[in-house]
């Protein structure tokens, strides 16, 4: 990838913080490199991230998709480790109403729990599905709660010289992590030398995850919901059962569609007194306190 | 090539949910009341006086649903006031001109019924243009807000916010002439509303379902020859598993059969024209179900 002048105008970086970085001189931009060719979908990634941020159950700030492709005895099962993309010209931060969510200098996309209102627009933005909602019940109840949550490259880390937590626990070596605008850097010669590609280019994006080896088809959008096997099926419905609430659409396959429209309704209800109680706590402590 | 199945994977939630298609069919709804509201004093159709008050109040009084649904709706519902502050406030949100579209937009009807309760025609011809052009503003947005986000297929089309637009035209009249149906229920003769406005109401929304049913061809154009998501949010999403309120709710129900009757010698009779109405209040809702569930559906198992 050829370092460039830095670009006066950019169209797409209204809305941003600070403009897109990659190939400015004197810029840095964090990236990741995911060589396909080495991930041998062990998951490790997803569990250093869980443990690392301690996520709840039914969330994920990264995770692995499998999908099993040929005819017996030729097949071939392919893994695609999923993340937030932390794009140059992110939409869920140009749509977010209260700058909650933000661009770094550096590239990162980050949340600051403390702004966020948990209108879930940045989730409806993102076209990678790299957010999530954090749950009502935590195991600690200092934990964010109901503020929207997302991947981020492990800023804490990176910023004490340290890989993010997925890369440091990835067996094979297949996360590579970096500064995109180092050409002494090994994303940089990745990117500059294997063929990469990247998720949804065609939205404009301009993700900084990169894949080295990728299948198509495990990238495309519409064969995630027609090429699925009857567990995964079951699975979608039992997420969407033990995992609801908190005013979600989640509408469970092969059921009533209007049934399940009156239960997201009821769903909605339903969070209103303990969403009441905690505001009531919030005025009391603004008040008295 | 062989086959190729997917065998793991994470699931998402559709993160908008009923609560918001109720509120995109209030706004609606109440924006639709408003403009007859104003027929009155803005437009100068004498006629439409009597009505202006019924009408100003089913408008506010539906508005005023709004921030209760909303607020309890966000994940942090004491955090609403983030949306006013101005070293919070980001300009490039959609949410965020909603959020002052919807303070200004009933507190503009306030005063424009204020006006009209004082006789004042000039000071309620003004307020009352100042609060249509916040009532179309407010029900603009509400499309624009789903329109802005390029990965939702089935949303991100310059329509949404003139199918919005359209639905809440012929929504609000749809309601309006329901509920002066009912209101002339229980009221003696004299203080009654003259019915020969429902049927003229009801002769206005013709124009607004013929432009909708234009709009929704449009729309169906765009994602049959569109790119394969589109292809698939309109096979499967809208035409399987949103069929009813897709198909049923918004098309039969909300458009061709009041249509059907608004075109025949039914629409002479007080029957034919509130059960138009009112199939087109209810089908209008259909159109908010589908879009904004059906929009975010596909992408939840990516």
């Amino acid at each position: 990838m050829a370092i460039q002048e830095p670009q006066q105008k950019e169209p797409r970086s209204f809305g941003l913080q600070t403009p897109g970085t990659k190939g400015v001189i004197g810029k840095k931009r964090y990236a990741m490199v995911i060589d396909l060719r080495k991930c041998i979908g062990c998951m490790s990634c997803s569990i250093a991230c869980k443990t690392e941020y301690g996520l709840p159950l039914g969330v994920w700030r990264t995770w692995v998709k499998v999908m099993e492709k040929g005819g017996y005895p030729v097949t071939k099962r392919i893994f695609m480790p999923r993340l937030c993309n932390h794009c140059d010209y992110p939409v869920c931060v140009r749509n977010c109403p209260t700058q909650a969510t933000y661009k770094h200098e550096d590239g990162f996309v980050l949340q600051r729990y403390n702004r966020c209102i948990g209108c879930r627009t940045c989730m409806v933005a993102c076209p990678y599905n790299a957010r999530h909602l954090l749950p009502e019940k935590r195991t600690d109840d200092k934990l964010p709660r109901m503020v929207v949550d997302k991947c981020t490259f492990c800023i804490h880390r990176v910023k004490k010289g340290l890989v993010p937590s997925c890369v440091q626990a990835c067996v094979g070596g297949a996360r590579i992590f970096g500064d995109l605008n180092d050409p002494n850097s090994e994303v940089h010669k990745l990117v500059s030398t294997e063929t990469v590609t990247v998720l949804k280019p065609e939205l404009g994006t301009s993700p900084s995850v990169y894949y080295v080896g990728a299948d198509w088809e495990i990238m495309d959008e519409p064969h995630s919901y027609t090429n699925r096997t009857a567990q995964s099926k079951a699975e979608f419905n039992d997420f969407k059962e033990y995992h609801n609430g908190d005013a979600f659409a989640d509408i469970k396959e092969g059921e009533n569609l209007m049934a399940e429209v009156g239960k997201n309704w009821v769903g909605y209800l339903k969070t209103i007194p303990h969403k009441a109680k905690e505001t009531f706590q919030a005025f009391k402590i603004f008040l008295f306190d | 090539m062989g086959e190729s199945i997917v065998t793991y994977n994470a699931f998402h939630h559709v993160a908008w949910g009923t609560t918001i298609s109720v509120y995109f069919w209030l706004v609606g709804a109440s924006a639709g009341s408003f403009v007859i509201s104003c027929f009155g004093w803005v437009f100068g159709i004498k006629r439409y006086k009597p009505l202006t008050m019924t009408a100003s109040v089913t408008a506010i009084i539906m508005l005023l649903l709004v921030p209760f649904l909303l607020t309890w709706d966000l994940g942090k519902p004491i955090r609403f006031i983030y949306l006013l502050i101005p070293g919070y406030w980001h300009s490039t949100g959609p949410m965020a001109w909603g959020t002052l579209l919807i303070c200004l937009y009933p507190m503009s009807m306030v005063v424009y019924s204020y006006f009209v309760l004082q006789n004042n025609q000039t000071f309620a011809k003004v307020f009352g243009i100042v609060a249509i052009v916040l009532a179309l503003s407010t029900h603009w947005y509400t499309g624009v807000v789903m329109e802005l986000n390029p990965g939702r297929f089935l949303n991100h089309t310059a329509l949404a916010p003139l199918l919005f637009l359209t639905g809440a035209f012929i929504s609000g009249i749809g309601l309006m002439n329901v509920i002066v149906w009912i209101r002339n229920l229980f009221r003696s003769e004299e203080n009654k509303f003259d019915p020969a406005l429902i049927f003229e109401m009801a002769s206005f929304m013709v124009y607004g379902i013929v432009f909708d049913i234009f709009l929704l061809f449009l729309d169906f154009m765009q994602t049959v020859y569109g790119n394969q998501n589109e292809v698939m949010g309109h096979t499967v999403v809208l035409m399987e598993i949103f069929r009813f309120p897709y198909l049923w709710l918004t098309m039969v129900i909300g458009l061709f059969v009041p249509l059907i009757i608004l075109v025949s010698p039914l629409k002479k009779t007080m029957t034919g024209a509130v059960t138009a109405s009112l199939l087109v209040a209810v089908g209008v809702y259909g159109m908010r179900i589908w879009w904004v569930l059906g929009g975010q559906y596909l992408q939840s198992f990516y």
